[in-house]
């Protein structure tokens, strides 16, 4: 069988939840069958610029086939009409300018797709939200994959990615309440789909006390791992937990990993690390109390089921379904909402270690059960023989509805995406994925 | 430390334990706060902005520094400068120049359709409307910030001074209690030495039939019904000590002219049980500091509507 995963930036400096995911995906996937990755020459996502060599190499043995954007991203266009097709009404050609104005725009890669797409079996496409995703599926809807990477943001209630999430061959969800939230925004309950999310590369055996020794870190603490960032969370986190200490006294710490945008407290009980290596976060994470994952919008968080993968229990935001919904599945972590819950919920998993411990155990049963290599691969090389089996059969599909005429697509007829999205069923769903 | 959930390590139920934290904060909490909590909270609340270590000294210097035009993230977009250009220009360089040419051939099929000239004269008019309020925001902006750290400051001043002012006035209320509960206390162990005291005063009475000189009617009168030694002795006595109940109270007030005839006060006597029950003849009780002239006793208070003691 031959694939072809196509995301918008590859490589093995880039390490972006949907491009992290994708290098993952092809890589394993690679050892079952004969795997392209089509991508840009592109490192930046806020600009695209070519930065990488056009043409074919190679990352880990997989084949990678790089094609150039045509133009950068021009940020302060993209904003302005970001801000009018979430908050305004608006036409389908005014969508098209905003996926346009998004990027990365590769007419060369969509032309590939279609003049060379004959080459592969089926195409696995990474992140609905960008050009490359929406026309690529429209150049080959009828081998088409999508991993959607969804978030809970107006990009999901836009008019031009229904049609694509019902044409697709099949959707590879992250969660349970993605797909809750794409199916009541685009009625492609009928698409075959199955929620797989993506494994991790966890190490076999870490090291918690060279973590505490590296670092001079004595105390107990709780770690975060991500970039430190206002849209993570993490300023709620800072007051949250500068609270807790004054509410509580002991000698819990909050230790930070990642790269920062965003002011540190001043305070003796937050350590910022910085950018670490592989091998101090799995360390630091397996040293924790607990890691906490103080972001609103997740469509899979890895770092948490890493964590789960260790073994430690995760405190998360549970104004993100998302994460709610992995906490309640797999009854390895408690989320909060306010502060009085972050304080009871910490407190909680700080006091009682049997707790603490138990919720570790459900974390790794949950993590080998639904997150582990084997079992993502299976569920890929599941559908994807499900798909040739249908093609063998001679099934017939509808091709991929088409883009409304030249008029139509300028009549402002569609609603505002955020509020497209505010009419969407939330809350975490339940053991059988259904909403709770 | 909140106490342990009943969960077994074995059977870990996230829903639960999170329904029985969530039952927990609303117990504490309540759908409303109480009274005390709101109180609670205010104070804090009040504490935290009044302390006077956390207003800022160089407010305004902050201030300034954050406005300065370095730094782009604090200031305002930049305003647009709207002319007929920017409706009709391009910035692509060579082929921008070729196409600014072509709309403004293109100009007059355009108006055919809409007239941009009032569009373009509105935008223009709004940029320099958005230029002015800058201009005005600038300006009264420095002045406003003065203000209010000035204000904060007053605040922070009159702040401390209302609590201090409560601390002076919550000592001075106990204080005030103290002397009540001693004051209550005194009068009720009120103990006669042997050889004083009303009864001993009875028999002194008895012994001298001629009433003192300058002696009252009333002094006269017990006199008469102890010689008799009628059941009127017991009355007199219960008068005496009423007399001298009120004349104690009257030793630290100001004695009132003609009325202050306490004990024995010839011919004002009369006067005195009449008008016993006025503040002024409990000896200006209303002070409520029956204690501080105590030493003098009311025996030996000069009377002034006589100006002679009579108790002798």
């Amino acid at each position: 069988m031959k694939l072809a995963v196509v995301v918008q930036r590859y490589g093995l400096d880039i390490n972006g939840g949907a491009e992290l995911h994708a290098r993952y995906v092809a890589e394993q996937l690679a050892r079952r069958a004969e795997v392209d990755v089509l991508t840009t020459c592109a490192r930046d996502y806020i600009t695209w610029r070519n930065e990488l060599p056009a043409g074919e190499s190679e990352v880990n043995g997989v084949r990678v086939r790089r094609f150039p954007v045509r133009r950068e991203r021009d940020p302060d266009r993209f904003g302005r009409q970001s801000h009018y097709v979430f908050g305004s009404a608006h036409s389908i050609a005014d969508e098209l300018a905003w996926l346009r104005s998004e990027g990365p725009a590769s007419p060369a890669l969509i032309d590939s797709i279609r003049l060379n797409g004959a080459g592969y079996d089926f195409f696995i496409f990474f992140s609905f939200r960008y050009y490359l995703a929406y026309h690529g599926i429209r150049a080959a809807a009828s081998r088409s994959l999508l991993v959607p990477t969804a978030e809970r943001d107006g990009a999901v209630g836009l008019a031009i990615f229904a049609p694509v999430f019902r044409g697709v061959r099949a959707l590879m969800y992250n969660s349970f309440e993605e797909r809750a939230m794409i199916q009541a925004a685009s009625g492609n309950e009928a698409v075959p789909h199955v929620v797989v999310g993506v494994g991790s590369e966890v190490p076999a055996r870490t090291n918690p006390e060279r973590f505490r020794q590296k670092y001079g870190i004595t105390s107990p603490f709780v770690v975060y791992v991500g970039r430190i960032d206002e849209n993570k969370g993490c300023k709620e986190l800072f007051s949250h937990f500068e609270r807790y200490t004054r509410a509580l006294r002991g000698n819990l710490s909050l230790v930070l990993m990642g790269n920062s945008i965003l002011p540190i407290p001043d305070n003796p009980r937050i350590r910022h690390l910085g950018f670490v290596s592989d091998e101090d976060k799995f360390d630091g994470i397996a040293a924790a109390e607990a890691l906490i994952m103080p972001s609103y919008f997740e469509s899979l968080s890895m770092v948490a089921l890493e964590a789960w993968a260790l073994g430690r229990p995760v405190l998360a935001n549970g104004r993100c379904d998302v994460l709610q919904g992995q906490c309640l599945r797999s009854n390895a972590g408690l989320f909060y909402e306010s502060y009085e819950e972050f304080l009871e919920t910490l407190a909680l998993i700080q006091s009682n270690r049997r707790l603490a411990v138990a919720m570790g155990q459900n974390g790794h049963e949950y993590f080998q059960r639904h997150y582990a290599w084997p079992v993502i691969v299976r569920k890929y090389m599941d559908m994807l023989d499900r798909l040739r089996a249908d093609d063998q059969g001679g099934a017939v599909r509808p091709p991929i509805e088409p883009l409304p005429g030249w008029f139509a697509r300028r009549r402002t007829g569609c609603l505002a995406g955020n509020d497209v999205v505010a009419g969407l069923p939330a809350g975490p769903a339940r053991r059988d994925g259904r909403r709770r | 430390m909140p106490p342990e959930f009943s969960v077994r390590s074995d059977s870990v139920d996230v829903d639960q334990i999170m329904t029985q934290i969530r039952a927990r904060i609303r117990e504490k909490r309540g759908v409303d706060y109480t009274e005390e909590e709101l109180r609670q909270l205010a104070s804090v609340k009040l504490e935290t902005f009044l302390d006077p270590t956390r207003v800022r000294s160089d407010l305004i210097a902050h201030y300034r520094i954050m406005r300065e035009p370095g730094d782009a993230s604090a200031g305002p977009p930049e305003n647009y400068a709207f002319d007929d250009h920017l409706v009709y220009g391009s910035a692509r360089g060579a082929s921008g120049r070729f196409i600014t040419r072509i709309r403004k051939l293109l100009n007059p099929v355009l108006k055919l359709f809409i007239n941009p000239n009032p569009i373009i004269q509105v935008l223009h008019r709004q940029s320099a409307i958005n230029a002015y309020y800058r201009e005005e925001f600038d300006r009264t902006s420095s002045l406003n910030f003065e203000l209010i750290h000035n204000l904060v400051l007053e605040v922070t001043r009159l702040g401390i001074e209302v609590k201090n002012l409560k601390m002076r006035v919550e000592s001075v209320s106990g204080r005030l209690d103290f002397s009540d509960r001693r004051a209550r206390a005194l009068e009720s162990v009120v103990q006669y030495r042997p050889g004083t005291g009303p009864e001993a005063e009875m028999t002194e009475t008895a012994a001298a039939p001629a009433p003192a000189p300058g002696g009252g009617q009333a002094a006269k009168r017990e006199g008469e019904a102890a010689a008799a030694g009628g059941p009127i002795k017991g009355e007199a006595q219960r008068a005496r000590r009423r007399r001298r109940r009120r004349g104690r109270g009257g030793a630290a007030g100001q004695p009132v002219p003609g009325n202050a005839s306490a004990v024995e006060s010839g011919p004002g006597g009369e006067a005195s049980e009449d008008g016993g029950d006025t503040p002024a003849a409990r000896g200006g009780a209303g002070d409520g500091l029956p204690f501080d002239g105590g030493e003098a006793g009311p025996a030996g208070a000069p009377a002034p509507g006589t100006g002679e003691p009579t108790d002798q």
